[in-house]
């Protein structure tokens, strides 16, 4: 398979061999001049760390997409799949999915009972922008970034004119159905606002049904579907009023809502899983000063058969902070950014599982972020977080960057880069607040990460750029917590992991006669594992792969358009994934899968329209999840989506 | 939410199936050996069949996968054979997927597979007659609040056409079975019921119920035909002729937290075997135990020196053939096992590594 792979692979780069793309760390290389009219975003202070920007155009392109079906083929983290729209994770780097911390507009949304975000339950649609960051970035985001972070972005559009309607439906064979209606607008209000926004609403109802039979992989194991159904529906509202001055005011809402339903046809054998998320935030930007205040609620309700009495989680967070930029701007090539903040959150748990009583406990974080960039070529970041849980004592956690920019000539430039940082997570609150099983006296875990990289860019002509990057990373994870059977699944600070390994990035955007062509490739190699003992049983563990973690991982994104149609093929590789800490039984197999969609837009006047087809798994791949079901097969679906851009006037009335 | 439930499932305990034998017949591959029922990891749904020698160190592993090439989608909670044919009871994670292997017990090839929809939570199986057994089952089960919330089935598996005949009511979460004659007793688990049920075999209809104490387990019959079960806290002599229970205690300790489990008897029939253990909240909750014996005409029974000093929390079995003692170690469920064998005297003869969480043997010729 891997054979066959690498030849798919190296075909695509000789047809294509010649040029970059542009989106890859777009943001880290603003000049000086570009950035400074507001806050500046936490990724430049990520100095010698990998940040992968996902293309605008992607994001529209699977917008109806949840991110855990989107970010497999954009990305080589490892995934976690209890089945189709049902909980996945994602893992950086041979961590684990408490190891990513997921912001949306800077703000931490994993749930705070398990510490992760499912991401079959955040779909594509309800944000802008998004960003992948690769390794530790605890002191520029906090808790939880130890393996990676994930920031998702809402952005106002001021140059967008007049008011944008858009409805959206997708229809997929295995009777999976989306919709989505939503609308865009700018407005100026008087002389010195204006008014932008965004409102959306979308729903779901996916069945993935692929019949009743089992179905063999190509090495003769057999699995059967599971009978699920997934609901998911959400409303988000973005409304931003800008002051001519620059200051703007933020309101950004996101309401989910995701029901997963085991054996929905077989009401005395179902299992019902909603989880919702209520999340509000208000940021106030003056100058370069911001203040953030936020509310989160994340619900979880769980039963099973006729009567569903659930049991219940819901978490209150209450959010401020407030940051300050400051700059020191000699020119665009040299200047020092300095960002200072602090955050205070309130937790209120109220868990079936904690007891009676409510759990209250208050966070606080305060950190500088500080970049100089001392000539075109050299910039260097040093990041300083401290963190205050009640009850708790996060570490202190510094970070050190470094870039240089060795050979720059017109079209060719070859940059290096190196970071080391330490990294935290706070227990989750299952892990400190759980009866009996949660422990309190639980230390935080404690990340190490170095990482060194070096990025070739060249450019050929205006339209055919490539870049290569290479990174190597050194992560040593201390107090990794473990749910010990030995002592009644007590959660403990048992395991100390370290994980290293190599990633490689190809990006490319060409033009070959009127196509244009780009490519984002990406393969990730990855050893984590155990380095201690714990117990009298596991010696057996040390220096193997941890569970879940495969070995080579591929993601590739291949886009080409002609004119007002595209193709775009994506492609994901997982070698095998062990389930078991000494590699006793069989492990998953790996697999391969191929997505394909065919673009096509129509315009007439203020009308547009995106008419799609799309075939997944198109090599019909047999492939199990966690629970050792059967994964989807090949579907093909009919995504629409309709614009409508009204007069433009609105605008400047 | 999957931690939540993972926790949860985590504290639900293994059943344990009666351990029958049968006839001999020219080698087949596995005519002879004992085999070991790895339970799995609950959502791993990874159960599995190891094959002991028993001369050997050596395990083969997952035989199911083995001859057929494709594994038991489940954990398993139970093995039995009738007349050559192997009965594998399949618990899948997910409600309305569980199911019942029949597989030719002589070279474990595939016979039939019960479909799920015939049969929900299967938890132990016992050899009825020669052409029929007995299965054991939950049914459905509830949330956290009301997980027994279904009256139990004993499912009547006919093995000449190999399909389920017949499901006889019995009470909420039945588990243990015991043939004795032409009748079998069923024992529950966690269902807070406090009566067995006896079932005429020849009818396959209840015939009564026995008051016993809460949770009855029966533990086997020992040299004097008496069944001896665990209720209410308290061990239990019944006389099987009469419906009477003869005598019942309370094993004692010098630790009143322990509390015992994994009863097995000697192949002699004369002695019971058990582990007897607690979570020391002292401690981390660290689970601490030994594992003891007590003759079966002892008239107080005081677990104070352990017959084995240490805890076995995959289960206990005795091979009738040689009286050797079969333990099952699990050090967690997410890695190998370990069968320690020891001889009828306590002494450890060795281990085999088996696979996940072996929790029940079935002794071949």
């Amino acid at each position: 398979m891997i054979y066959k792979l690498l030849r798919f692979v190296s075909c695509i780069h000789i047809l294509v061999l010649s040029a970059i793309a542009p989106h890859l760390y777009a943001q880290k290389e603003q000049s000086l001049c570009e950035v400074t009219v507001r806050g500046v975003r936490p990724e430049r202070f990520m100095v010698g760390q990998k940040v992968q920007e996902i293309d605008s155009v992607q994001l529209t392109r699977f917008h109806y997409s949840t991110l855990a079906d989107f970010l497999q083929f954009q990305s080589p983290v490892a995934f976690k799949s209890y089945g189709a729209g049902q909980a996945t994770s994602i893992a950086f780097r041979g961590t684990s999915a408490n190891h990513t911390a997921v912001l949306w507009n800077g703000v931490n949304i994993n749930s705070p009972s398990l510490g992760q975000s499912d991401f079959s339950t955040i779909p594509v649609a309800g944000f802008d922008q998004m960003s992948v960051q690769y390794g530790s970035a605890a002191s520029c985001v906090g808790t939880d970034a130890v393996g990676g972070s994930i920031q998702l972005r809402s952005v106002p559009d001021f140059r967008q004119k007049g008011l944008q309607t858009l409805a959206a439906f997708r229809l997929e064979s295995s009777e999976n159905y989306t919709g989505q209606v939503g609308l865009r607008f700018n407005h100026k209000a008087g002389k010195n606002w204006i008014i932008s926004g965004k409102t959306s609403l979308y729903g779901s109802n996916l069945n993935n049904y692929f019949g009743t039979n089992p179905q063999r992989t190509r090495q003769g194991e057999s699995y059967s579907f599971e009978p699920t159904r997934t609901t998911q529906k959400g409303v988000v509202q973005d409304l931003y009023w800008q002051h001519q001055k620059g200051n703007l005011f933020s309101l950004n809402l996101w309401l989910t809502d995701n029901t997963l339903t085991i054996q929905p046809h077989q009401v005395p054998l179902r299992e019902v899983t909603r989880t919702q998320a209520y999340r509000v935030l208000g940021s106030y930007q003056i100058g370069k000063t911001l203040i953030r205040t936020g509310f989160i609620r994340d619900v979880i309700d769980y039963g099973k058969g006729e009567n569903l009495t659930p049991s219940h989680t819901e978490i209150d967070r209450f959010i401020l902070r407030a940051e300050h930029d400051f700059s020191w701007i000699q020119s665009c090539d040299k200047g020092t950014n300095l960002k200072i903040g602090a955050e205070l959150v309130h937790y209120n748990a109220r868990v079936d599982g904690y007891g009676d009583e409510v759990k209250r406990e208050n966070r606080a974080d305060v950190y500088a972020l500080l970049r100089h960039q001392f000539n075109g070529k050299l910039s260097a970041s040093l990041n300083l977080r401290q963190a205050f849980v009640t009850r708790f004592s996060p570490p202190f956690t510094p970070s050190l960057g470094v870039e240089y920019t060795a050979f720059t000539r017109p079209r060719t430039k070859i940059s290096f880069s190196g970071n080391t940082s330490l990294s935290y997570r706070v227990p989750t609150l299952n892990e400190r607040y759980w009866v009996n099983l949660g422990n309190p006296e639980l230390r935080p875990e404690r990340g190490f990460n170095k990482e060194i990289g070096v990025t070739w860019k060249q450019r050929l002509a205006e339209m055919n750029q490539f870049s290569v990057s290479l990174t190597a990373f050194h992560n040593l994870i201390d107090d990794w917590t473990y749910w010990n059977p030995e002592r009644n699944y007590r959660v403990e600070n048992l395991q100390q992991v370290l994980s290293k390994g190599l990633e490689f990035t190809f990006g490319l955007k060409t033009q070959w006669h009127k196509t244009q062509l780009d490519a984002n490739l990406n393969y990730g190699l990855t050893d984590a594992s155990q380095q201690k003992t714990y117990g009298p049983y596991t010696q057996d563990f040390i220096g193997k792969q941890l569970i879940y973690v495969p070995r080579h991982t591929f993601a590739g994104t291949l886009t080409a358009t002609h004119g007002k149609g595209s193709l775009t093929v994506q492609q994901q590789f997982n070698s095998a994934r062990y389930s078991t800490f000494d590699h006793s039984g069989r492990p998953f197999a790996p697999y391969y899968l191929l997505n394909a969609v065919l673009n096509y837009q129509f315009q007439k006047g203020n009308f547009r329209s995106d008419i799609a087809l799309q075939g997944n798994n198109l090599t019909n791949t047999v492939y199990p999840n966690l629970k050792k079901n059967a994964m989807p097969l090949r579907t093909l679906s009919l995504n629409v989506i309709f614009y409508f851009q009204s007069k433009q006037t609105t605008n400047e009335s | 939410m999957n931690r939540n439930y993972l926790l949860i499932i985590s504290l639900l305990s293994v059943g344990f199936s009666a351990c029958n034998s049968t006839d001999p017949v020219p080698s087949q591959p596995y005519d002879n050996g004992v085999l070991v029922i790895n339970a799995g990891n609950f959502l791993d749904n990874n159960g599995s069949i190891s094959l002991v020698q028993r001369t050997s160190t050596t395990a083969s592993y997952d035989i199911f996968q083995k001859e057929n090439s494709r594994t038991l989608a489940g954990s398993l909670s139970g093995y039995a054979e009738v007349n050559e044919k192997g009965i594998i009871l399949v618990d899948n994670s997910t409600a309305g997927k569980d199911g019942i292997e029949i597989v030719d017990a002589r070279t474990f090839k595939s016979l039939t597979s019960i479909p799920s929809t015939e049969v929900e939570n299967p938890r132990a199986v016992a050899k009825a007659t020669d052409t029929k057994a007995y299965v054991t089952c939950w049914d459905v089960t509830g949330d956290f609040s009301n997980f027994y919330k279904n009256p139990g089935y004993v499912a009547v598996l006919d093995l000449t056409t190999n399909k389920l005949t017949k499901k006889i009511p019995v009470q909420n979460g039945a588990e243990s079975i015991l043939v004795i004659g032409n009748e079998a007793f069923v024992g529950n688990t966690g269902s807070g019921m406090t009566k067995i049920t006896v079932i005429d075999i020849a009818t396959d209809a209840v015939k009564q119920s026995i008051e016993i104490g809460r949770n009855p387990e029966l533990v086997g019959l020992d040299v004097n035909n008496k069944l001896w079960l665990y209720a209410g806290g308290e061990m239990i002599r019944l006389n099987t002729q009469t419906k009477t229970v003869e005598t019942r205690f309370k094993i004692t300790s010098p630790n009143a937290s322990k509390s015992p489990s994994s009863f097995t008897l000697s192949a002699d029939k004369k002695t019971i075997y058990f582990t007897h253990s607690f979570y020391d909240a002292a401690d981390g909750y660290l689970q601490k135990g030994e594992t003891y014996s007590f003759p079966i005409d002892a008239a107080v029974v005081v677990a104070d020196k352990p017959f084995i000093n240490r805890l076995f929390s995959g289960g206990l079995g005795v091979d009738p053939q040689t009286g050797i003692i079969y333990a099952g170690l699990v050090p967690s469920f997410k890695q190998a096992g370990y069968v320690l064998r020891y001889q009828p005297n306590g002494t450890l003869i060795d281990s085999v590594k088996a696979e996940i969480a072996p929790s029940t043997f079935f002794f071949k010729k």
